[in-house]
């Protein structure tokens, strides 16, 4: 005979009873909390020099909490408010922070510039028209040459940034040998690329052999065969003085 | 959040995971003994 049942009432009593827990025990630790985790921030706020800076642990409610929000300093520049809240962000114990005037974060000192617009040149290039290698070599085949200048003058812009050439194959031959070609390719492309006056120091160069094709092509597809670039970090250039318009 | 939604969230989740583990120990055994007998 089947006897047991879900018992209901005996769990939601539980249930009610953890809730009513959690209450008191926040009640009881919250506030002596929210306390402590103000006070280690305001110090820490003072060491960055963001003193008129002030972090509220409290949420939206009024209730304690873990996750600050930063108000004041409006006069404070960029660099600092980038300091203030990531020192806060990093005392244990603090959860997310933002600012009172709605900024998950500062925005970071440095100038706001957008060097992916040359990724997306490039690929409009590659996209139209593709690299070419001698069969079976990481030679750029010769009429390919017209195409790298043009790689070279849309990668100009994104100078001081990080590029990576990422090389790839189809999955035709051993994954070794691929692996090897689609790496001696990325790194002819990178030589090329230098030679036409791209700093070495800027770029990086891998192979992947056929571990990524593209998206709905099975890795068969000679259509595998590529050269991908990528801005993977970003750096602003800063204008010399030779290059900051003065009076002359 | 709050802390006291974090508490509680936890709480529950605690309460939830051992309710489960109970279950799995003992409720389902207690079940299939009712069944046969």
């Amino acid at each position: 005979m089947v006897t047991s049942r879900t018992p209901f009432a005996p769990l939601a009593l539980g249930a009610l009873a953890v809730a009513l827990m959690a209450a008191a025990g926040a009640q009881l630790t919250g506030p002596p909390l929210a306390a402590r985790l103000a006070a280690r921030a305001e110090q820490a706020i003072a060491a960055v020099g963001g003193a008129p800076v002030e972090a509220r642990f409290t949420s939206a409610n009024g209730w304690p909490s873990r996750h600050p929000t930063l108000a004041g300093g409006d006069t404070l520049g960029e660099g600092t408010r980038d300091r203030v809240a990531k020192a806060v962000a990093a005392l244990p114990g603090v959860g997310g922070i933002r600012w009172a005037d709605g900024r998950a974060f500062s925005q970071s000192a440095e100038a706001a510039v957008q060097p992916l617009h040359c990724q997306e040149d490039v690929e409009a290039l590659l996209r139209a028209r593709t690299l070419r290698f001698e069969e079976g070599s990481a030679r750029i085949d010769a009429a390919s040459g017209e195409l790298v200048d043009e790689v070279a003058r849309a990668l100009r812009p994104c100078l001081g940034s990080i590029i990576a050439i990422t090389g790839h194959t189809d999955a035709s031959g051993p994954e070794v040998g691929n692996l090897e070609l689609s790496r001696a390719r990325a790194d002819a492309v990178l030589q090329a690329l230098v030679r036409r006056g791209i700093p070495a120091d800027g770029l990086r160069a891998r192979g992947v052999g056929s571990r990524e094709p593209v998206d709905g092509l099975e890795a068969t597809d000679p259509a595998n065969r590529r050269i991908e670039f990528s801005v993977v970090a970003t750096q602003p250039i800063r204008p010399t003085p030779v290059d900051l318009p003065g009076p002359r | 959040m709050p802390i006291w939604m974090e508490l509680l969230v936890l709480m529950l989740v605690a309460y939830a995971a051992g309710l489960a583990i109970g279950w799995a120990m003992w409720g389902r055994g207690a079940t299939r003994r009712d069944a046969n007998d």
